[in-house]
């Protein structure tokens, strides 16, 4: 559990801060995804632009926590089940 | 982290032991003036955050952080896209606050006006009024589940899910509109993103409040880790007097400490019983310590039963401690060079964001030159050019404008000249520009556009853009 919220907290804060500076430059009606422009309303942009964000910041922290795991975890195994 | 390398234990332990096993704590009622400052502190903060949300103003929700028309209402200042500056430098002010603060009373932002501390604060009041104090509560968590448990965990949960949801809900009112949302909410029409994010809030409250509490402060919180940084030895601390307590031991009331060898700490655990961070706060500064004064208060009554003098654990600083300093001293301390560099950057800043905000332009103009027509010949050896303005009317109130284009002799426009536009509102208005065709050169030639304020001509913007001649 302790595990999880490592990932997933400092990418939330990450995400939030992403999130602010990104739209708060770019607004969302701007956009265009896969060539169309973008055709939801912008709350559903940025809701789906900060679920992005934290997708995005997790897989990081997910990487750093699984990079980090000691020689002694690998030979033993310990964590690979979880992450 | 603890060394994982140097244990042999079988793989079960090794896979807890990566973090220290959480034991709950239940921090036990106190009373006195730290906790009153912070129930204080509870009302103002959250009197402001249910409150304000509600209050109108010319017509308007008067603290709006509108994300669907991209502009921010602030009573009677409004902010678009183009204000960015203004949200960044008032993050700044806040961060050199924290700093300023820190520096002086350490961690008074934890102890009285985080979010977390003042909701726990909520959450524990309804846990204490259900369940009751905390060793009511130690034994209920240890009894066997009964239908009074149940009830008893029931009512808690309806009473902490009540105050969540309605928390999330008034964050989203910062958002949108809450009175329409408020209409949609019984209408069982409300937006598929606003209610995720309304229990989204609510969910995180009700998890940080109800049952993360002191491990947010603890592990979650990045400003727990870097708060010792702004620390001197003439911060304000939560500190608890060694030289006097010590030697601790349980006693009789009655003779004076010295002549039974003792220090004045009678060792009755109280202080560590309060704390909502479950530390002891007796081994000295430690950084789980959020500063909250419950121990404080909770020792102070102790010495008022034992008829010592109060302030065993008071709100000190390293030096006054080592030479024995009253609050004279400790104040005379305050304007050290940390402290006055501090203050005089923020108020730098807080005047540069105050003159910013008040010499805020009321009127700006974006011109866009129309991309899918270039240039086209017109009848009577005219150019046209296409365009397309942006009108910004940042101030509170109604108005009109005009817009004439010059800087090429015979330049003309067609279209709208006069633009009405609502208080805080935006309009693009596409504008025709015919010059002759010799009145410059081929290619691109500079015109201006002017962008007038009927009522008053001192607010203008003069835009420059191009005028392509074939």
């Amino acid at each position: 559990m302790q595990r999880i919220m490592s990932i997933l907290w400092p990418s939330f804060l990450v995400a939030g801060v992403a999130e602010g500076l990104f739209f708060t430059l770019i607004d969302p009606q701007e956009l265009y995804l896969l060539g169309e422009p973008v055709y939801f309303s912008r709350t559903a942009a940025y809701s789906i632009g900060f679920l992005c964000f934290w997708a995005i910041c997790a897989a990081s922290s997910l990487a750093t926590c699984y990079l980090l795991r000691s020689a002694a975890d690998i030979n033993r195994g310990v964590g690979a089940s979880q992450e | 982290m603890p060394d994982l390398s140097s244990k042999t234990e079988p793989v079960t332990f090794v896979e807890q032991s990566l973090f220290e096993v959480h034991q709950k704590v239940y921090p036990r009622a106190v009373t006195g003036v730290f906790a009153r400052w912070r129930w204080i502190m509870v009302w103002l903060t959250q009197l402001l955050f249910y409150g304000l949300c509600w209050l109108p103003w010319n017509g308007r929700q008067a603290v709006l952080f509108d994300l669907i028309e991209r502009k921010f209402y602030i009573f009677g200042l409004v902010f678009w896209p183009q204000d960015v500056i203004f949200l960044a430098v008032l993050l700044i002010i806040a961060a050199y606050s924290l700093f300023l603060f820190t520096a002086v009373g350490g961690r008074l932002w934890c102890g009285y006006a985080c979010p977390q501390t003042v909701y726990t604060e909520i959450f524990l009041w309804i846990e204490r009024k259900i369940e009751g104090d905390r060793s009511a509560r130690m034994k209920l968590d240890a009894a066997p589940m009964t239908i009074r448990k149940a009830l008893l965990r029931a009512t808690k949960y309806v009473l902490w899910g009540g105050l969540a949801l309605w928390t999330g809900f008034t964050f989203v009112g910062y958002f949108t509109p809450i009175k329409t949302l408020w209409t949609t909410v019984w209408s069982f029409s409300l937006g598929p993103w606003e209610s995720f994010w309304i229990f989204f809030y609510g969910a995180f409250t009700y998890l940080f409040a109800g049952h993360l509490r002191e491990q947010v402060c603890m592990y979650m919180c990045p400003y727990a880790r870097f708060q010792g940084a702004m620390f001197d030895p003439d911060t304000l601390t939560v500190t608890y007097d060694l030289a006097r307590g010590e030697p601790r031991g349980a006693r009789k009331k009655g003779p004076a400490p010295a002549s039974i060898g003792l220090g004045d700490c009678v060792d009755c655990h109280i202080c560590v019983q309060v704390c909502p961070t479950g530390i002891d706060i007796r081994k000295g500064m430690q950084y789980e310590c959020i500063g909250c004064a419950a121990c404080i208060d909770a020792c102070d009554q102790v010495m008022d039963k034992m008829g010592y003098p109060k302030g065993l654990i008071r709100y000190s600083t390293e030096h006054a401690i080592e030479g024995r300093w009253g609050w004279k001293e400790i104040i005379s301390h305050v304007a050290r060079p940390r402290v006055l560099i501090y203050s005089a950057i923020l108020w730098a800043i807080i005047i540069a964001l105050v003159w910013g905000i008040v010499n805020k332009p009321t009127l700006r103009v974006d011109v866009i030159r129309d991309r899918a027509v270039l240039a086209r010949e017109v009848e009577d050896d005219l150019v046209e050019n296409v365009y397309r303005l942006h009108v910004m009317n940042v101030a509170e109130a109604m108005h009109r404008y005009a817009i004439t284009v010059s800087g090429l002799p015979g330049i003309d426009m067609m279209g709208d000249r006069i633009v009405e536009l609502p208080a805080a509102a935006d309009k693009t208005v596409t504008v025709r520009v015919r010059a002759p065709k010799e009145s410059g050169k081929k290619g691109s030639n500079v015109i201006y556009f002017d962008v007038k304020l009927l009522s008053d001509e001192k607010v203008a913007v003069h835009e420059k853009a191009t005028f392509l001649i074939p």
